[in-house]
């Protein structure tokens, strides 16, 4: 009976082909809906990993998140510079590290931080720590060589830029890849950020500066703005409260206990503490009711295709009931005939759901691959258990379906091979 | 080997008046060879039919060796079918993509879980005893002849104790019909099956000890040649 079956396909291959193709096509529409949708979710959920707790002003907390852990360039307000050295001071903290951002070396973001944030993220792979103002650690993703020299630009290259010409930073340390955005981050001193924005001028009330005349005048003061980065890092410079503005501090609270307590303590009407994963999960609510119009649209689509092919499945029994007929009259049960059709629509189904299996697997990697270039967040695409059990139930219905062929010919009249 | 007893058989039709097929008595030896013939749209292959088991006699009873056919249901027709008749068809019904032994040992195997080593030889033997050289030539590559003579030896592996052929020579040139006509003849007496071919063919009906002329569904009194 296999060898007749495997004959069978064999003799039609075009047609088996044909249909697997597009069984397999269908398939792997719903299968990169759901590899994908995971692999968004487990990708974001790793890249805030190493954030427990992000403190900003008040706003929105979407926004703090996205700036501060997925580094989406945003203008943030800014929280007084007490608050970070209210956290440093604060013993429920193991450590707290200020991020500002705003300018850019070609496309990826420079981001003013400390040491305590480059230890957080992981050990540096290459070089070694910022020991001065104008060096630079550089996230894996970063493609510039340890030593090069480059001149920060406010803005993206995209957008309206205006290069700092007057200030140039050095790339001393290269950091181990993290899977997040972060691997495209270039890390400099917080307190580099603050000179060349001139905040700390501000800061300090250095009031004697002429007001400039006119706005091309304030461009062109900005341009030439060489602030004296060739100084060391002072630490205790952080811990100054009044130190200029700050975006956001992401904290590394000592246990989880303190962790809700300072979550509690510093949200109020200058601050605003949010846990990454609130977040994410009402992100992921709200990805999960995407995925499932889009989930509802492939498994239409899979049914239309599932439909046009049990039609064409009918049509070529029909075609062939003399054969058909003829196997009966020639002494082969009924109940064969019944399992040379069935089977020989499940081996298509099995094939096409193998392929389409496989071919979503490769698009999810192929889509994964090209986010990851983009926001430099790993998308892992992965297998979840559960997917076999959903393949499963589409080969079950699948097959349910193809006992109506079966039956077809299994209630074929043999008579008909006989008839001219 | 079985003979056949016909009683009072009548096939009907829906929408139509006369009865398509209406054989009073009809009795034929055990190992008799006969043709049926007549001119189309007679009756002859609802009288295949009926005879082979392929379609239910409503009316009647049809008795090969005290086998009653109307008595039995579509499987239990299957089964006798698969164990007594050998059929031969005007187009073969050989499946392509398949070698001439496969479709010959086609029906067994689907009918079996598994194949004796007798039933391979036995399909050998038969092949080589029609005159196909290469049993492992697929069979859509073989002469229209060569096919018929494939299927005459698939309707014989079972050791069938009737076979029975639907115009088995209408769709060959003379002379390859004619060499289907020797094997049917020769091999229903080597094995003493009885023979029931409808045909056309005068130089095949020439052959057959017996002749039943179909007409309207009735057999045509006095036509019969003994």
């Amino acid at each position: 009976m296999f060898r007749f079956i495997a004959a069978d396909l064999r003799r039609h291959w075009i047609g088996v082909l044909a249909v697997t193709l597009i069984l397999a096509l269908a398939v792997a529409l719903g299968v990169v809906v759901t590899l994908q949708e995971r692999a968004l979710r487990l990708g974001s959920a790793r890249a805030a990993a190493a954030f427990d707790l992000v403190v900003g002003a008040p706003g929105s907390e979407t926004q703090l998140i996205l700036s501060a852990v997925f580094l989406q360039p945003a203008p943030l307000p800014l929280m007084p510079g007490s608050v970070l050295a209210g956290l440093l001071a604060d013993p429920r903290v193991a450590w707290a590290a200020p991020v500002g951002f705003g300018d850019f070396v070609d496309d990826f973001p420079i981001v003013g931080t400390t040491q305590a944030l480059v230890n957080g993220l992981g050990r540096l792979t290459e070089g070694r720590a910022s020991a001065r103002l104008g060096e630079a650690v550089v996230g894996a993703a970063v493609p510039k060589a340890m030593g090069a020299v480059f001149h920060p630009m406010h803005g993206q290259i995209q957008g309206p830029a205006e290069v700092h010409g007057g200030i140039s930073y050095q790339i001393v340390g290269r950091l181990a890849p993290t899977g997040t955005p972060w691997d495209r981050a270039v890390l400099v001193p917080i307190e580099a950020v603050w000179r060349v924005h001139g905040q700390e001028a501000e800061a300090a009330g250095h009031g004697e500066e002429p007001r400039p005349r006119s706005l091309s005048d304030a461009h062109q003061r900005h341009r030439d703005f060489a602030p004296d980065l060739d100084r060391p890092i002072r630490p205790e410079a952080f811990a100054d409260p009044s130190a200029p503005g700050l975006p956001a501090i992401v904290v590394k609270p000592r246990t989880i206990a303190d962790a809700y307590k300072l979550r509690r303590d510093y949200r109020g009407e200058h601050t605003l503490a949010v846990f990454p994963g609130e977040v994410l999960t009402r992100l992921y609510a709200t990805l999960g009711d995407a995925r499932q119009v889009v989930a509802l649209i492939a498994v239409g689509a899979q049914g239309l295709v599932g439909a046009a092919i049990l039609l064409v499945v009918v049509v070529h029994v029909l075609q062939r009931r003399r054969q058909i007929g003829a196997l009966r009259a020639f002494g082969a049960p009924r109940l064969v005939v019944f399992a040379i059709v069935w089977l020989e629509v499940l081996a298509l189904l099995g094939a096409g759901l193998l392929a389409g299996a496989g071919l979503g697997y490769l698009a999810a990697r192929l889509v994964s691959r090209t986010l990851e270039g983009a926001s430099g967040i790993a998308l892992p695409v992965v297998f979840a258990p559960a997917d076999a059990g959903v393949l499963a139930l589409v080969f079950a219905v699948g097959a349910l379906a193809a006992t109506l062929p079966a039956l077809l010919a299994y209630r074929q009249s043999p008579a008909a091979a006989l008839r001219g | 080997m079985p003979g056949l007893a016909i009683r009072d058989l009548e096939v009907r039709f829906p929408g139509l008046e006369q009865p398509a097929l209406a054989i009073p008595a009809l009795d034929l030896p055990a190992g008799a060879h006969v043709a049926v013939t007549g001119p189309s749209g007679c009756g002859k292959t609802t009288l295949l039919n009926i005879l082979t088991g392929l379609e239910r006699a409503r009316h009647g009873a049809v008795s090969w060796q005290g086998t009653d056919l109307s008595a039995l249901s579509e499987g239990a027709r299957d089964r006798w079918r698969a164990a007594h008749v050998g059929l031969v068809m005007q187009e073969f019904h050989l499946f392509p993509g398949l070698s001439a032994v496969e479709n010959v040992l086609l029906p067994q195997r689907l009918s079996h879980l598994r194949l004796g080593g007798e039933t391979k030889a036995e399909a050998a033997r038969l092949l080589a005893r029609v005159g196909i050289g290469n049993p492992r030539q697929p069979v859509e590559t073989l002469s229209r002849g060569q096919m018929q003579r494939v299927a005459v030896a698939r309707a014989l592996l079972a050791r069938p104790g009737i076979l029975v052929a639907d115009e088995p020579t209408a769709s060959l040139d003379a002379e390859a019909g004619a060499a289907v006509a020797d094997l049917l003849l020769e091999l229903a007496g080597e094995t003493g099956a009885t023979l029931i071919i409808a045909t056309h063919d005068p130089r095949l009906t020439g052959r057959l000890e017996r002749v039943l002329r179909l007409d309207g569904g009735r057999l045509a009194p006095g036509a019969e040649r003994a």
